[in-house]
């Protein structure tokens, strides 16, 4: 069994979904206008993750090869109907009116069945769980920063408490869709660079 | 002839389980769901009528433009006080879902955005409280001040703002024109 700080220090740093991996990125360009957004998207997500790893690194000596795939997506779509029906019932109202337009699109986020495709269905229970952890945590840090610069450049508040002065000029465009790709470069290219360096 | 039937056998136990398990959850949560989805609604309606005190979906009213639903106000003593009308007018982004509140004899009590696709910064703005409380009082055919009325656009979203002010003239020419 490997180190679980190891695992989830992978998932942080070395193999960070959005900056390393680039995988998810639907999710990670259309949410993240906002820290707030970004936050909510990932924390969800990352719960979905950490679920859908334990079950199928449960189930993976069960699973024919020729229906894997399936059979994840299965798992995944079921875990997050679950999670959306939890957090309509029980959740704040406000809180599910934030999160409840992201829930449906973690289904399609590519970063939970490309885990449970390269780590959960050929490692233990445990280990998956930290993967799940490590994976979820730099997902959900990626966004929150991707959010946080664009809105800060874009509306000069920061989750949603103004920092920069009305009258400071803003950058609309980091706010809408273009500026998505536009952040998302830049801080790629920064994250690679001081991860290189300490290499 | 058995590399086929296993998986598709597994994957039958998968699938049934799956099934089973979100009918449970389904059959737990729906009722929590039902009732917070009607407590969002009033609540909504409390706002944009803030005199009433019950709603009562009309369901036989003869929906026009675009309208959706139709809800009577009625005050504390339960005479009608009003109609809180449901619109959809088009804005820079697709449809703006509006709620109206308008008396019998046409005036506006209130508005409220319940959802719109329109752009972040800007047109979006139109949830924010300076912008639709300027409705409230108004009666008559709005325009917004480029076009020679009394509504005072978002700035650099005069699309949105006329979509908006388009929404509650429909509303309110809905109730004066006899609600029916």
């Amino acid at each position: 069994m490997a180190n679980p700080m190891k695992i989830i220090k992978n998932g942080i740093i070395d193999e960070n979904p959005t900056f390393v991996q680039v995988i998810g990125m639907c999710p990670t360009l259309a949410v993240t206008s906002s820290a707030i957004n970004g936050l909510g998207m990932g924390v969800s997500t990352a719960a979905v993750l950490i679920c859908a790893n334990i079950v199928i690194s449960l189930i993976r000596n069960f699973i024919p090869d020729q229906v894997r795939i399936p059979a994840f997506v299965v798992v995944i779509a079921s875990f997050v109907t679950i999670v959306d029906f939890v957090l309509q019932a029980y959740a704040p109202t406000s809180l599910y009116n934030a999160l409840g337009l992201y829930i449906p699109l973690i289904v399609v986020n590519c970063i939970i069945l490309g885990r449970a495709e390269a780590f959960a269905s050929k490692n233990n229970a445990i280990d998956s769980f930290f993967d799940g952890v490590g994976q979820g945590i730099g997902f959900t840090l990626a966004l929150c920063i991707l959010g946080l610069v664009r809105e800060f450049i874009g509306a000069g508040t920061a989750f949603g408490i103004r920092v920069l002065p009305e009258a400071f000029p803003q950058t609309l465009v980091l706010i809408m869709a273009p500026g998505a790709f536009f952040a998302l470069g830049v801080l790629m290219a920064v994250f690679n660079s001081v991860k290189n360096k300490k290499a | 002839m058995k590399e086929i039937t296993k998986p598709a056998i597994v994957l039958l136990v998968i699938t049934a389980i799956a099934a089973g398990l979100l009918g449970v959850i389904e059959d737990v949560t729906s009722g929590p769901i039902a009732a917070k989805a009607a407590a969002t609604q009033a609540a909504a309606m409390q706002e944009v009528f803030p005199e009433a005190t019950t709603f009562e979906e009309v369901t036989d009213a003869t929906l026009t433009g675009t309208m959706s639903s139709v809800s009577i106000a009625k005050d504390a003593s339960g005479a009608d006080a009003g109609y809180v009308v449901t619109v959809a007018p088009g804005g820079f982004g697709g449809a703006i879902k509006t709620m109206v509140g308008v008396t019998a004899d046409g005036t506006v009590t209130g508005i409220s955005i319940l959802s719109l696709a329109e752009t972040p910064g800007l047109g979006a703005l139109a949830t924010e409280d300076s912008f639709k409380s300027q409705y409230v009082g108004k009666s008559g055919t709005l325009a917004v001040t480029k076009d020679g009325g009394e509504i005072v656009p978002i700035t650099s979203a005069t699309i949105t703002s006329r979509a908006v002010t388009d929404g509650v003239n429909e509303a309110v020419a809905w109730v004066v024109g006899g609600a029916k």
